[in-house]
Parts: structure tokens; C-alpha cells; sequence
């Protein structure tokens, strides 16, 4: 499993991540939210071993023995999709997928399994053979993803993967997420879209300034930092909102003075949590 | 009118503010004004000196005396050397001209009546404006010498006695040998009728009715070999260097590519380390840059009858000129981030190097400070190592200089390119 044990990384004054500790379980989608400079980028390069931490440990922690990401032979055990669409636009899904299969060691039959399994997995198999710039923006999302895990990786590490496509795009990635996670993986999932890790993320992790500000299930982290819901009520006086703990108390204290013609109960939810904790101030 | 102004005003600034657009628009005319203005301003003096090597194969006192002419006339560096030597050293490519001034010449300058001086130039294929220049020099040198002649009514009758007693002693009695002494009696007396006919200011500086002052045989210097010899052997030289120069450019520009699309990122991420990584591309511009230039060589040689000197030489000048322009490939790579100022760099470091390195301007065009510089240009190194396996007929020990230069050039751009590149996935 990924661990951050107190790590720290400065670039210059700047601590852009600060004293960050957190495990991954087996089987889990880990979400990792903060505002734009937060330091998710930071964490997610150093999980990867491209960036050292200044202090602390970033490790694979293994029933046998820890490994340090930044030993090259160490990086088999995960898969990237970074934000951007990393792939060779001149050449087929299919050898994108070969090339990078050969990276990880894959060779002959083994190679062309799991290529084939991957083309499956991005529901690709039809246009294998098409170069990739031909691909739609969804496509070419699905076989970002595929290639991350030609080499059967125990974790896997999903930078902002829906930016920029359509809704059935990004449900279709949902779905293999949801694979991933029944095959075992380990997932830490990066997004600026709350009902994303809303529905995938087992546990979130909110940071802020470098700084975790909160890690949890969703229901515990709304439990914990949600706050009241809101009740909207219509009455012959327009519409109104209620900040409330207990629904069902204040609607029948509103009732008793007024007729309700509609109401609705908005719960707090996980973006109410991530600006009650990291605040309404725009971050640029 | 306000939005037409307000869109130009959009445009201008951003042309500012883009680093690559500024390069081309302000940084690079101005280098071209610095190199051009440098080169001029040594024009403008007379070019650097022609360096000539000269063999007096006459030993006279009239060849002599040309010699000095030469040496007072300026636009030359000439190096008196034994002629298998000079021979030696335009090969190599260190000498422009080899002049070489045949037996007989100063007999003939002595006497333009019965005969014409000879002299052999021979030329480095690739220096033929510098060679146009000397033979300028010498037919202006020769000229002074007939002029002075002719405005010498002592030395003309010399000159006539001597060959008076040549017609006597060799020609039998007739009206034609009596014609030609009456002639060469009148011969002295040229100057003088010219001044009673009142054209003295008209002649001044004319040879009069001979023909050119001097007999220029110029001749190309290759390496002695069994097979023809053509242009194409320097034209293909050139070639290959462009080759090096357009694939060490857009293999620099590949990896700002995998950098901007990503790629470069999740190439870094897998189980390879970067000293792998860098050695892949490094590979893959040696194996393309070879395979290149390699093939436009093979081409030459198989339609264009170039015919090299070494073939084993030539496979190491090409190795050379490859794993040099690797290394520039690397530098590139770092100081160019995305792939049009990749190539807007590349191709901005190339063109000067180029210059300096003799590639566009002769070199004895430039001052001799831009001349001392052009010996940084790995592109001067290059076409000396191409040119020695080709035509210039290198042997190994010759051959290793412009090699140690080119692998010592790669070495060390790829390692500066590779230390800045190892993490910079940004």
C-alpha cells in the first residue's frame, strides 16, 4: 500500500506540501481534494517517485519490505494517467498500449494478453488499430487510463481523469474505476468534481495550503464538517432557506405559522465540507 | 476602428511577451546585424589575408622579384614551403592556394616578347572564391611587372639585344628574319613615339598589345585516387551536415514534444531509470543521424559518382559527426521547452554556428577574431572530418583531431543536456 509518512516538500519559501501523512488500504479509491494550489500535484509527483520529499517517507508498504518509489524497478508497482492525454497521437491504441507494456517488461504472450485485456477494459477493441489522434476526446481518455494499467499495477494513481469530456465518457470511466477498485486496486483519485468522489472515493482526503485538513469516509467527513442542510420552503411569501440540524422540526415550526405550498431538504454534502474547510476565498 | 486597433495592439503584445517570437523578431536580426557588421567591418579593411602556400620552382632573380611584389601587395599570407608539403596542407584543408611558379617564369617576365609566365594554382575544391581573389592578386602583379617593362626603354633593349642574337644564331637568312629585327629595333622606341603622339596619359597602366600578363593553370586538390572525382564530393559533404544539423533539430524538438504532451512524464514514471531514458533518445537521434547521412552518402557514391577516399574513415566521420550532433540534440532539447521554440532555438543556434564554421560565408571573409571563433563550430569539424573521408584523402592520424573535437563536443553537450533534463518534466 501508498504511504505518506510526514512528508514534506519546499520549493524555495513555498511548502507546498506540509507534514502529510496518510495509508492506502487494498481495494480502496482514495480521493485526493484541495483547491488549485493545494499541493495535490506535488503529492501525486512524489507517490511517483518523480520528486523527493524534503522530509518524511513516501513508500510502498509491503507485507515484506518497504519500497521507496524513486528506485526505478520500484515504479512497477503503479500506474499513472496524468491530467493531459499522455499518448503518441501518430500511432494505434494498441501499440501505445505494446510500448508501454515493453516498459514495464511485458514481453510476447503476457504482452499481448494484457493488451488485449486493456482494450477491452477501454472498450477499445474495435478501433485497436486506429491511430490515436483519430480517437475521440473520450477514447483517447479510456486508453489514457488503459495504458496506466497495462502492467497490472497495485496502485494506481488517476490525475483529474473525466477533465473535459462528455457525461457518457465519464460514466463509461467511472465503470472502470469501479473495476479497479473490485479487482483489488489501490486508486488515488485527484478531481475538482465533488459528486465524483462523492460517488467513488472510499475514503477523501482534504488538503489545503500543503497541509491535510481532513481524511475520512464521505458520510463521516459530512458528519463531521457538513455542517446543517438546508430546508427550502415555498410559501405565498416566495421561497425561503433554513439553515437546520432537524428538517422535520423546523418545517412543522414553519408550517405552524404559515402555509407551505413546497419544500425541499438539502443536505450538507461534500462540497459543503471542502469549503467549510478550506474556505469560500477564491484561490488563484 | 477601435476594435481593429485593439486586436493589432492584442497581437503585438503577445508577440512580446512570447519568448520565441521575441528571439526571431529582436535577439536574432540583431545577431545577424553583430555577424554580418563584424564581417563587413573587416571587408571594409580588405579581408583577412588569403593564407597561400608558395613554391618558386624557378629560383631566378625575376621570380624573386614577383615573390616580393606579392608579399608588398597585400591580401595574401603567403608560407614559402617545399611543394610536397604545400601540396600537403591544402588538402588538409589548412591552405587556400597552393601557387606554385613553373621553371621558366622569370625568363618570361624578363621577356613578354617571346614568352608568357606560367604559374599552377591549386585549389581546395571548397575555397573557390579565395582562389578567384588570388588570382586577381597575381594577374594585377604580373600587369605591374609587364607595365614597368614596357616604360623601361633599358630593360626593353636588353631584352631586344638578347633575342636579336637568339634570331641570328637560330634563324637562316631571309626577308622575314630581316622584318623581325627591323621590328625588334623599333620596339624600344615605343615609349617615346607614344609620348610624340601625345597618348601617354591614354596607355598609362596598359600592357599594350600582348596578351593576359600571366598563364594561370588551376588545377583542384583531392587525394591521389584511382576513381573520378567530381563537385558532388564537396556538394555531398555540405549535405550531410545539413542532415545532422535538421535531425539533431527535430530530435530536440521530439522530446519538447513528449515534454508538452505528457508523455515525458509517464516515460519517467516507469520502471526505467532516467540514465536509460536519456541513453533511448540518445540512441535513436545517433541511429537516425546515421542513417541519414549515411544514406545520402551512399546515394552520392551510387548516381553521383563520389568516390571516397576511406571508406573505413568515412564510416568514422560519420560516427563522429552523429554522436557530436547528439549531444548539441540534448542541449537543444533543454534550452528549447516546447516544441516551437525547440525548433525557433535550434534552428537560431544553428545558423550562426554554421557561419562561423565556414558553412555559408568563406571564412577569409570574416576578421580573423570571427575566424579564431568559427573553431568552436562543431559544424566547421564536421565538414573537415566528411571532407578528409571523401575527398581530401585524410589519413587515420589526420582524421583524428576533427574526430576527438566532434566526440568531445557530444560528450559534453549531452551531458549538460542530460543533467538539466533528468527531472524536468514541467
Amino acid at each position: 500500500m501508498l504511504v505518506f509518512d510526514h512528508v514534506s516538500k519546499c520549493f524555495g519559501d513555498l511548502r507546498a506540501v506540509d507534514d502529510l501523512s496518510f495509508e492506502l488500504e487494498a481495494g480502496e479509491v482514495f480521493g485526493l481534494l484541495g483547491p488549485n494550489g493545494a499541493g495535490k500535484t506535488t503529492a501525486i509527483n512524489m507517490a511517483v517517485g518523480l520528486l523527493e520529499p524534503d522530509e518524511g517517507v513516501v513508500r510502498f508498504a509491503d507485507e515484506a519490505f518497504d519500497r521507496n518509489p524513486r528506485e526505478a524497478e520500484n515504479r512497477r508497482s503503479l500506474g499513472l494517467a496524468p491530467q493531459s492525454i499522455a499518448l503518441y497521437e501518430q500511432i494505434s491504441g494498441a501499440d501505445n498500449l505494446r510500448f508501454f507494456g515493453r516498459l514495464h517488461g511485458l514481453r510476447g504472450s503476457d504482452l499481448e494478453e494484457r493488451v488485449a485485456a486493456c482494450l477491452d477494459f477501454a472498450d477499445l477493441t474495435d478501433v485497436r488499430k486506429k491511430v490515436v489522434s483519430k480517437y475521440s476526446g473520450g477514447m483517447q481518455r479510456r486508453l489514457n487510463l488503459a495504458v496506466a494499467i497495462i502492467h497490472d499495477p497495485e496502485l494506481v494513481l488517476l490525475d483529474e481523469p473525466t477533465v473535459g469530456v462528455d457525461p457518457q465518457s465519464r460514466n463509461a470511466i467511472f465503470e472502470r474505476v469501479e473495476q479497479l477498485r473490485d479487482a483489488g486496486k489501490q486508486v488515488v483519485y485527484t478531481t475538482h468534481y465533488m459528486e465524483e468522489a462523492q460517488r467513488l472515493c472510499d475514503r477523501v482526503a482534504i488538503i489545503d495550503r500543503g497541509r491535510l485538513m481532513a481524511l475520512d469516509t464521505v458520510p463521516a467527513l459530512i458528519a463531521a464538517h457538513g455542517g446543517p442542510g438546508n430546508l427550502v420552503v415555498r410559501t405565498g411569501d416566495g421561497e425561503s432557506r433554513h439553515e437546520t440540524t432537524d428538517p422535520l422540526a423546523t418545517l412543522a415550526d414553519l408550517q405552524a405559522r404559515q402555509t407551505v405550498d413546497h419544500f425541499q431538504y438539502l443536505p450538507p454534502d461534500l462540497e459543503t465540507v471542502f469549503l467549510n474547510l478550506t474556505g469560500r476565498a477564491l484561490r488563484d | 476602428m477601435n476594435k481593429i486597433v485593439a486586436m493589432a495592439a492584442k497581437d503585438i503584445h503577445i508577440l512580446f511577451r512570447d519568448k520565441l517570437g521575441f528571439f526571431f523578431t529582436i535577439f536574432f536580426p540583431l545577431m545577424m546585424a553583430i555577424f554580418f557588421g563584424a564581417m563587413f567591418a573587416g571587408l571594409s579593411r580588405g579581408p583577412a589575408s588569403i593564407p597561400i602556400a608558395l613554391v618558386d620552382a624557378d629560383r631566378t632573380a625575376g621570380s624573386a622579384r614577383f615573390v616580393g611584389r606579392l608579399e608588398t601587395a597585400g591580401g595574401l599570407a603567403i608560407e614559402r614551403i617545399p611543394g610536397d608539403q604545400a601540396l600537403e596542407q591544402v588538402r588538409r584543408g589548412q591552405t587556400a592556394v597552393l601557387v606554385t611558379l613553373r621553371p621558366g617564369f622569370g625568363a618570361a617576365l624578363d621577356n613578354p616578347f617571346v614568352a608568357t609566365p606560367e604559374v599552377e594554382m591549386s585549389v581546395d575544391p571548397t575555397q573557390f572564391a579565395a582562389a578567384g581573389m588570388v588570382r586577381g592578386v597575381l594577374l594585377e602583379a604580373a600587369g605591374a611587372e609587364l607595365q614597368e617593362f614596357m616604360s623601361d626603354p633599358s630593360r626593353m633593349s636588353v631584352t631586344n639585344e638578347q633575342n636579336r642574337r637568339l634570331i641570328e644564331e637560330f634563324s637562316p637568312a631571309s626577308e622575314a628574319r630581316d622584318d623581325l629585327l627591323n621590328v625588334l629595333d623599333q620596339i624600344p622606341r615605343i615609349p617615346v613615339l607614344i609620348d610624340e603622339a601625345g597618348l601617354g596619359s591614354v596607355t598609362t597602366g596598359a600592357t599594350g598589345g600582348f596578351g593576359p600578363p600571366l598563364e594561370i593553370e588551376q588545377t583542384q586538390v583531392q587525394a591521389q585516387r584511382r576513381g573520378p572525382t567530381n563537385s558532388y564530393a564537396t556538394s555531398f559533404a555540405q549535405a550531410m551536415l545539413w542532415t545532422l544539423i535538421g535531425g539533431s533539430v527535430s530530435f530536440s524538438m521530439s522530446i519538447a514534444i513528449e515534454r508538452s504532451r505528457g508523455t515525458l512524464m509517464r516515460l519517467l514514471v516507469a520502471p526505467i531509470t532516467a540514465r536509460q531514458l536519456l541513453a533511448a533518445k540518445g540512441l535513436a537521434c545517433l541511429g537516425a543521424t546515421l542513417f541519414t547521412s549515411s544514406a545520402l552518402i551512399t546515394l552520392g557514391i551510387t548516381v553521383f559518382d563520389v568516390t571516397p577516399t576511406s571508406y573505413p574513415l568515412l564510416a568514422l566521420a560519420l560516427l563522429c559527426g552523429s554522436i557530436c550532433f547528439c549531444g548539441i540534440m540534448m542541449v537543444l532539447s533543454v534550452i528549447g521547452r516546447t516544441e516551437q521554440a525547440a525548433a525557433g532555438v535550434g534552428w537560431g543556434i544553428a545558423l550562426p554556428f554554421t557561419m562561423l564554421g565556414g558553412g555559408m560565408v568563406p571564412l577569409f571573409l570574416m576578421p580573423e577574431w570571427m575566424q579564431t571563433l568559427g573553431n568552436i563550430s562543431p559544424m566547421k569539424w564536421t565538414l573537415m572530418a566528411y571532407e578528409g573521408a571523401i575527398w581530401r584523402g585524410f589519413t587515420l592520424s589526420e582524421m583524428l583531431l576533427p574526430c576527438a573535437v566532434l566526440v568531445a563536443i557530444g560528450v559534453v553537450a549531452f551531458s549538460i543536456g542530460a543533467t538539466r533534463l533528468r527531472w524536468d518534466t514541467g
